[in-house]
């Protein structure tokens, strides 16, 4: 989707359809948020095959949507592509638990993964980024959103110990469960390739599980974590830590390359921003946290209301299914003013609620952040300024706002 | 992993290719109604026919890998993970099953 809104259009709320791939792929929904936040803050649509959902669109909404688990349960489901299909994965898969079995889940892996134990993997993390921007300084045009794919796998690989050979097809995978519908990643029909991938994915993992207890190894790797991690008292079943590996393998590895490259698009847009931010290294953090806001690569995510429920000036009904449109929430300008600018010197734009809010905060959150941190740290390091190359494509998806294609010129910098 | 030489295998040309008026053998035809129980046991959903559709019926990865583990411990046949969710109706998944034990 476009991350630069074009004029602001009217719209016809009751016509509206927000799954609406070529929104995504070649529209421009960002319009028809700033309707829906002013006009309409609690949406309801019914698609033709007549499963329904509400959306909430504004920032506090959104908020609450995502955070309190008390009125919107995750145990039936929290991602729109599976709308109207109860969860078969609740009560196991972290994404899809409500406290307080969550905590249990979540607590271990989240000591794997807090800001102070993601440190030291900074320089080997630095290696790797160069190493992925050296055919970009070499002057070659890059296709960035293309190999921004590999990016999470380079990263996280080794800390999840996957073995690099497994890599790409592990990338293809997750992009397939992310984006069933482009045409990049479609095998048959939605429904088969989603099915595909994650049955794939889950097998890996288990098999992984399987093999490692065969042979007694152990190392410092996440997956392996999973393996010698006791919830109340008992260690998690081969099954458990699929799940688990299964929906880390999934976080990190469809966002993190959106986030690439709709921060960089946004400052090929802006040179302006570029030099800043390249005068004064200082500014970097601040850039990834606009960059997030901005990119909000988890587009939205989706919740099942327990009771009925007032909301933005309505009421969902017990058990209706409500998406939280983070992507709106983020260019809410009464939490973001001036919302549709790229700025990275943005006071407070480290409130954005890209990583969630609540008990699912991205627990990968810590990673991603110096993990981009350090991208652009290195990018802009090593290229004096970057240039369009070509024109850039979306991905056909209303769950992750990405990019399939962006390609780019760098123009090498040559400094002390 | 089972399948990655197939990352792109697609629906082949087999299904356009008119069937003989006489219809699948006898074992065939047995297996797909065996098949369309075990997917009755695992969907939730008593009563699946043989052409009925997986993912009409509900039908996810979950139980997708308890199919295709079941069918590999009753007829010793392990079905690709592809294969079987473009399949997608209990007789075409008997098909898979016979080809599987002809080793073709
Ligand atoms: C820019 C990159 C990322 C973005 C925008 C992002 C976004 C999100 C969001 C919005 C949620 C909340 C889901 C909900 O409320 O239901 C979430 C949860 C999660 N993320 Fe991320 N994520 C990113 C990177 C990562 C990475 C690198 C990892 C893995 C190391 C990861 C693993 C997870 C997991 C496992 C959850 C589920 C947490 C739970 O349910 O408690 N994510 N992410």
């Amino acid at each position: 989707m476009r991350l630069t809104p074009g004029p602001a259009r009217d719209v016809d709320l009751d016509t509206l359809d927000l799954f609406d791939l070529d929104l995504y792929s070649t529209g421009d929904p960002h319009p028809i948020w700033d309707v829906m936040r002013e006009r309409a803050p609690l949406h309801h649509q019914v698609l033709p095959d007549g499963r329904e959902f509400w959306s909430v669109t504004r920032y506090e909404d959104v908020r609450r949507v995502l955070g309190d688990h008390r009125e919107f349960t995750s145990e039936r489901g929290t991602v729109p592509t599976h709308l109207g299909t109860d969860d078969a994965a609740a009560g196991v898969l972290m994404t899809s638990t409500d406290p307080p079995r969550h905590t249990e889940v979540r607590r271990p892996l989240n000591a794997k993964l807090t800001a102070r134990a993601v440190r030291s993997w900074e320089d080997k993390i630095r290696a790797t980024v160069r190493r992925f921007l050296q055919p970009a300084l070499d002057g070659e045009t890059f296709d960035l959103a293309e190999q921004a794919l590999l990016l999470p796998a380079l990263v996280t690989g080794p800390l999840l110990g996957i073995p690099e050979k497994d890599w790409a097809e592990l990338v293809q995978l997750t992009a397939m469960v992310t984006a069933p519908c482009d045409p990049h990643f479609l095998v048959g029909s939605e429904a088969a390739t989603l099915a595909i991938s994650h049955h794939e994915l889950l097998n890996y993992v288990r098999d992984w599980a399987t093999t490692r207890r065969a042979d007694g190894g152990e190392d410092d790797s996440l997956l392996h974590h999973l393996m010698s991690v006791r919830p109340g008292g008992a260690p998690l079943s081969d099954e458990e830590i699929a799940l688990d590996g299964y929906s880390i393998l999934l976080g990190a590895n469809v966002t993190t390359p959106h986030t690439v490259s709709g921060t960089v698009q946004a400052l090929v847009e802006r040179p302006e921003q570029y030099a800043k931010a390249q005068a004064d290294p200082t500014l970097i953090p601040g850039l990834v946290e606009e960059g997030l806001r901005w990119t909000s690569a988890a587009c939205n995510f989706m919740r099942y209301a327990v009771d009925d429920v007032q909301i933005g000036g309505g009421t969902i009904p017990a058990r209706g299914a409500v998406v939280a449109w983070i992507g709106s929430a983020n260019r809410d300008a009464s939490v973001f003013p001036d919302p549709h600018t790229f700025d990275i010197t943005r006071d407070g734009a480290k409130r954005h609620g890209a990583f969630g809010f609540g008990p699912h905060f991205c627990i990968g959150a810590p990673l991603a952040r110096m993990t981009l941190r350090i991208f652009f740290e290195e990018l802009l390091d090593g290229c004096a300024s970057i240039e369009l190359a070509g024109e850039p494509e979306h991905l056909r998806s209303y769950f992750i706002a990405g990019m399939t294609h962006l390609p780019v010129a760098a123009q090498k910098r040559h400094t002390p | 992993m089972e399948s990655s030489p197939q990352m792109v295998h697609e629906r082949g040309g087999q299904e356009e290719t008119p069937q003989p008026q006489a219809g699948p053998s006898g074992a065939s035809a047995a297996l797909a109604q065996e098949i369309a129980e075990l997917w009755g046991e695992h969907l939730g959903s008593p009563g699946v026919g043989p052409e009925d559709d997986f993912f009409a019926l509900g039908g996810n990865s979950l139980a997708g890998i308890k199919i295709i583990e079941r069918v590999l411990l009753d007829h010793g046949v392990r079905l690709s993970v592809r294969d079987f969710y473009l399949a997608g109706t209990p007789a075409k998944v008997a098909e898979l099953i016979e080809q599987g034990r002809a080793g073709t």
